[in-house]
């Protein structure tokens, strides 16, 4: 069967019951879903399968011939990254990073679905993504602020959050 | 049934480093004939910023842009020793190493400098990637003739090493623990001011907001300083309300295997959070820098169960304060009996629970 990955046209050869995500990563080498929980709990092997966010973890590789399957790879290059993946640099919004790109690939989905500023809306949108480095505060900042785009990445956003006592 | 609310604060002192201190670090650092730098260190980099932060410490006491400087901690055999990432210490102990090494790079390059300029080294400064006569700054020469006159003219590799080690402090007396030397190398303080909402009925404990104030010294980038109290803030937010690795189930197999029942704050549970970062700087740490790391989720579980019994009059003794705690509490207190015991301390020991989650008992020793 094939599969479409980020624009590309790839041939699968592993059985039709194999995880999209073992596919992902393990026959077509495409590394950024991350083998979590690996039972749709913690988010970090989120994909798009036709726009759509979903678990690749709990997606059956031939449950989705032919579908358009985009990872953070083809969202945007560290040269011509996408206005989310530039907001999660200018906010300093990843820590260790393995949740981060099952949070990029939500909140791309959640944007381009017409999602609000709103923390409330863009929290329970991310509710499903654990992380257990940041905090969640900067991941939110980032999203709120993400459809803005034209962020200066030479500098870090400046936290509204923190005062500083010297 | 009615929500009530509740304010609480804890504060803690903590070690920043290794306790009782003996835990090396060392680093190297050569300089390219372009004048680009490379270092290596052993700080793994597991998303507390230790990379981020050793190479501005490294680019900043030389003088030369930050992303000249290349930091590598990928090669146990090629990078010097470094006993890890842990203790609070990458920034602290590590740090210190990177900084004593790049200092010596840097008076080596200013001598070299000297030699071409025929200046003294003690009048020429680096500024942003070039070495500065003081006071007459027209005359200047960059880092990168500097290295390559090194390289090609004087037949020399400029390169510099550090290491850090605040001396093991032995126990000498075993029965007090006193020890023979200096315990820490520094302290660090914080506190936090938690509020809550409390339901009665159902016992569920909502955080609302949580105001901390970090002692870390000098914030050397105070975006991943914000990021550790951050993370911080919602572990031990987890720690105070969520998380249970052995809940009160009839038997251990029931524990929780997933993200289903092992209740790991989320983005939903996000409280409002206010940082304070206090820069009260220590004696030992790179620019003045104290730890961060571990002590950033200790004072939120104390505070929520503080501002629990300013919500509604109960002491909760045990973590987490589960709806189940809250209304096991209120019925006692209902009951005309507080359920906080003096003298009573709670154990945890994962064989002790296992062995007695099954029997029905409580997990908790009278002392």
């Amino acid at each position: 069967m094939n599969i479409i990955v980020n624009g590309n046209n790839r041939t699968v050869e592993s059985p039709p019951l194999t995880p999209l995500l073992h596919v992902l990563r393990e026959e077509l080498d495409v590394l950024s879903p991350k083998a979590g929980c690996e039972n749709g709990g913690c988010g970090a092997c989120t994909v798009l399968i036709d726009g759509a966010p979903r678990r690749s973890c709990l997606t059956a590789v031939g449950s989705v011939p032919d579908a358009e399957v985009t990872t953070v790879e083809g969202l945007g290059a560290p040269e011509t990254m996408s206005d989310v993946q530039q907001a999660f640099v200018h906010y300093c919004a990843a820590q260790c990073g393995f949740c981060t790109p099952g949070m990029i690939i939500a909140a791309t989905a959640y944007l381009e679905g017409g999602g609000s500023a709103d923390r409330v809306e863009i929290s329970e949108a991310l509710a499903g993504h654990v992380c257990r480095c940041t905090g969640y505060l900067k991941i939110l900042d980032a999203v709120a602020a993400a459809r803005d785009g034209g962020f200066d990445l030479s500098t870090t956003a400046e936290s509204p959050h923190t005062t500083v006592l010297t | 049934m009615a929500i009530h609310r509740g304010r609480g604060i804890a504060s803690i002192e903590y070690p920043t480093g290794m306790n009782q201190n003996g835990d090396p670090s060392q680093a190297w650092i050569k300089v390219k004939p372009d004048g680009r730098i490379d270092v290596f260190s052993g700080t793994s980099d597991i998303g507390n910023g230790s990379k981020t932060i050793q190479t501005q410490i490294v680019a900043d006491t030389i003088g030369v842009p930050y992303d000249w400087v290349t930091y590598d901690n990928s090669n146990t055999d090629s990078s010097p020793v470094c006993t890890g990432t842990f203790a609070s210490r990458a920034t602290f102990v590590a740090g210190k190493a990177v900084l004593k090494a790049a200092q010596r790079v840097r008076e080596r390059i200013l001598e070299v400098a000297g030699q071409e300029m025929e200046i003294s080294p003690e009048d020429l400064e680096i500024d942003d990637g070039e070495v500065l006569a003081k006071g007459a700054p027209t005359k200047k020469l960059s880092v990168g003739d500097v290295a390559a006159a090194a390289t090609w003219g004087h037949g020399e590799l400029i390169t510099g090493t550090g290491a850090q080690l605040n001396p093991y402090a032995a126990i000498s007396d075993p029965t007090t623990g006193e020890v023979d030397g200096v315990p820490h190398a520094a302290i660090s303080y914080a506190a936090c001011a938690a509020e809550v909402a409390v339901n009665d009925e159902t016992g569920e404990v909502r955080v609302l907001k949580l105001t901390q104030a970090y002692d870390v010294g000098k914030a050397i980038n105070p975006a991943l300083v914000e990021g550790q109290i951050e993370g911080g803030a919602i572990m031990g937010l987890g720690l105070g309300v969520l998380e249970d690795s052995y809940p009160y189930y009839p038997s251990a197999e029931h524990r929780g295997g997933d993200f289903g029942s092992y209740y790991n704050p989320s983005s939903a549970d996000l409280p409002e959070l206010h940082n304070i970062i206090i820069e009260n700087p220590s004696a030992d740490g790179p620019y003045g820098a104290k730890g961060i790391g571990e002590m950033s989720n200790n004072a939120q579980p104390a505070a929520i169960a503080t501002a629990v019994y300013d919500a509604v009059g109960v002491w909760v003794t045990e973590l987490p304060i589960t709806p189940e705690r809250v209304l096991r509490a209120l019925d006692a207190r209902n009951a005309g009996s507080g359920p906080r015991r003096e003298g009573k301390q709670v154990i945890f020991d994962e064989e002790l629970s296992i062995n007695t989650v099954g029997t029905g008992k409580a997990w908790t020793a009278e002392v």
